[in-house]
């Protein structure tokens, strides 16, 4: 909850101060014979309430001012459209290459450009997801957990856009990336996203622990597979002999995440548009309900409280110095 | 006391007055002094020094005749002064001083043609603060209109003029009613009627400050008697109004009272002899 709190609430015992303009005023008192030689006049009556505001005001909000009001930090919750995303992005040297498997030059992008690209623009958006990121080469690397921390985010993209090493070990880059989705929070829609140029055999026990965690963890599984020219398709299935998955393991790795039993779909993309239009349809499908909590920190109000005094005051010395002096008498008081 | 005598005022009735003593004023009253009048006979007259011989021998029916002459007698002048708040409100000018002054030059006056002067000083009803009857000792009349200091005024309204015109007993007097007359409405009038039967002089006190207000600015007024505030913006079109609105009341002023003599207004300052034209002026 968010709650109003003072550095030093001791000060307002001074408050009943705040009501001391509404008996005294700011201007010198003439006396006159008579108030009913005074014409009624309206505006003057506005300006007798604005005046006995301000000065209440500036009372009230130097108070307050120096009592140091804060906002306390709280965690918040918030309902946003999106899901619980975790990126799992292939940082083997493969996806240094454009997506004709050469080194990049000119204006192209490389594999793990463009895809980080779309990943940000998408992140970017009017979504509110909860990501995480993981890239993977060898071994896996926790890069971001899930948060919603967008720059978190953002910052972890730009990090896997640049150029990486090594081989593709899928097997265990899943197995890190699902144990990022804490039990607990089954609530949430989850999605697991995962960006690669190519796959490798995956273990036969570590598939088992796999499929289990996938059941455990209930994700929708996407892959974005980014094919580079010449390699096979998904589906191609090759002659006989040479579908093994030492010799296709894209097409083995797709029909392992088929034997899930989780939803799942696998995009083939061979240009930077077709990654967009990958992400543009995750977009579509992972739009659900989502709450999630922020650290809202702890903020001082004193500014504009302040402000407010200030502004009250110059109102008063503005009234001040439009004030008519009392002619000075001859031979003093009578 | 002031050091230097007051100034003289010159003052005449409206109409003949009824009064024992003799004095300076036409009266009612026939007698053997003062101006011819007409003969009457002996019988009506008994006034042996006041035999008209050659009258007397003109007369076929042998009849004594008897000169008559109008006599010259001796009037009250009473100055019934507001002792309310307001009159110690210190503008161009203080109005219980100009009041005073006023007082003053009428209790030196008064007594210097014969005339009795008395003081009444008025604020709320039943109060009266300052009280001297009419006396025709210029030293008790001139001590009493010297007690009239910033001081006394502490009335809260002016009613008293009401109230204290029964202190004024029946003879037709001249009474200076001298204050600021910003009253409630209403209280003029009857004050006025209260007054009818003598011969009444509205001395209006008018502070030429209350006149001719600034005309940019912002003033924070309180009210000498109720002590009510406000704020008031001054801007030419406010002053406009507010002159408007003064001139209305001395405007009002004057149609009340002009069965009468005019009131007279005094703006900061008192001038005697033009004083004494205007009352000589009826």
């Amino acid at each position: 909850m968010i709650a109003l709190g003072f550095d030093t609430p001791d000060i307002f015992w001074l408050a009943p101060l705040a009501a001391a303009p509404l008996a005294f005023s700011p201007l010198r008192i003439r006396k006159t014979a008579a108030i009913a030689a005074v014409p009624e006049d309206r505006l003057s009556a506005a300006i007798a309430v604005v005046l006995r505001i301000a000065g209440c005001a500036a009372i009230a909000a130097l108070l307050v001012g120096v009592a140091g009001p804060y906002r306390t930090g709280a965690l918040v919750d918030h309902i946003g459209e999106g899901a619980e995303i975790v990126f799992l992005i292939d940082r083997s040297a493969s996806m240094n290459e454009n997506f004709a498997g050469r080194a990049p030059s000119g204006d192209e992008q490389s594999k793990a450009r463009a895809a980080t690209q779309v990943l940000r623009d998408f992140v970017a958006g009017p979504r509110k997801d909860l990501a995480g990121v993981v890239g993977f080469s060898t071994s896996p690397m926790l890069v971001v957990p899930i948060t919603d921390r967008r720059e978190a985010i953002q910052a972890a993209f730009a990090a896997a856009a640049r150029p990486g090493l090594d081989h593709t070990n899928i097997g265990r880059g899943l197995a890190m990336a699902l144990a990022m989705f804490r039990a607990d929070e089954s609530g949430r829609s989850r999605a697991l996203v995962l960006v690669s140029d190519g796959a490798a055999v995956i273990d036969p026990h570590l598939q088992t622990d796999l499929r289990a965690d996938f059941k455990k963890a209930g994700v929708r599984l996407y892959w974005l597979f980014l094919r580079t020219e010449g390699n096979a398709r998904l589906h191609d299935i090759p002659e006989s002999g040479a579908d093994t998955p030492q010799a296709a393991p894209e097409r083995h790795l797709d029909l392992f995440f088929q034997s899930l039993g989780q939803p799942y779909r696998a995009f083939e993309a061979e240009s930077p548009e077709q990654v967009h239009a990958a992400v543009e349809q995750i977009d579509r499908l992972e739009r659900r309900p989502v709450l999630f909590t922020e650290i809202a920190p702890r903020q001082d109000l004193s500014t504009p409280v302040f402000t407010l005094a200030v502004l009250a005051i110059l109102v008063l010395t503005l009234a001040k110095l439009a004030e008519i002096p009392a002619p000075v008498r001859r031979g003093g008081a009578s | 006391m002031t050091p230097s005598a007051p100034p003289e005022i010159v003052y005449r009735l409206r109409e003949r007055i009824h009064s024992h003593m003799a004095g300076a004023h036409p009266s009612a009253a026939l007698g053997g002094y003062g101006r011819f009048h007409d003969q009457t006979t002996f019988l009506r007259h008994p006034d042996a020094r006041r035999i008209d011989l050659r009258a007397s021998l003109r007369d076929p029916f042998e009849d004594i005749h008897v000169r008559r002459f109008a006599e010259r007698r001796a009037a009250d002048v009473y100055a019934v002064v507001d002792l309310s708040a307001s009159m110690a409100v210190a503008g161009a000018c203080v109005k219980i001083e100009l009041a005073r002054t006023v007082a003053l030059a009428l209790a030196w006056s008064a007594p210097g043609v014969g005339d009795r002067f008395g003081l009444i000083g008025c604020a709320e009803r039943e109060r009266s603060p300052v009280f001297q009857p009419a006396t025709r000792a210029r030293a008790v009349a001139l001590r009493a209109a010297d007690s009239l200091r910033a001081e006394l005024c502490a009335g809260r309204a002016a009613d008293g003029f009401v109230a204290t015109a029964g202190l004024l007993g029946q003879r037709r007097s001249l009474v200076f009613l001298i204050s600021d007359f910003r009253w409630p409405p209403g209280l003029v009038e009857s004050v006025l009627g209260r007054y009818a039967a003598h011969d009444v002089v509205a001395v209006v006190l008018v502070d030429s400050e209350e006149e001719n207000p600034p005309d940019w600015g912002l003033m924070a007024l309180a009210d000498s008697e109720s002590g009510e505030r406000r704020l008031v913006f001054m801007r030419p079109a406010l002053r406009r109004r507010w002159a408007e609105r003064e001139q209305e009341r001395q405007a009002r002023l004057a149609f009340l009272a002009g069965r009468g003599r005019p009131p007279i207004f005094l703006r900061d300052r008192f001038d005697p002899a033009d004083f004494s034209r205007r009352l000589l002026a009826v």
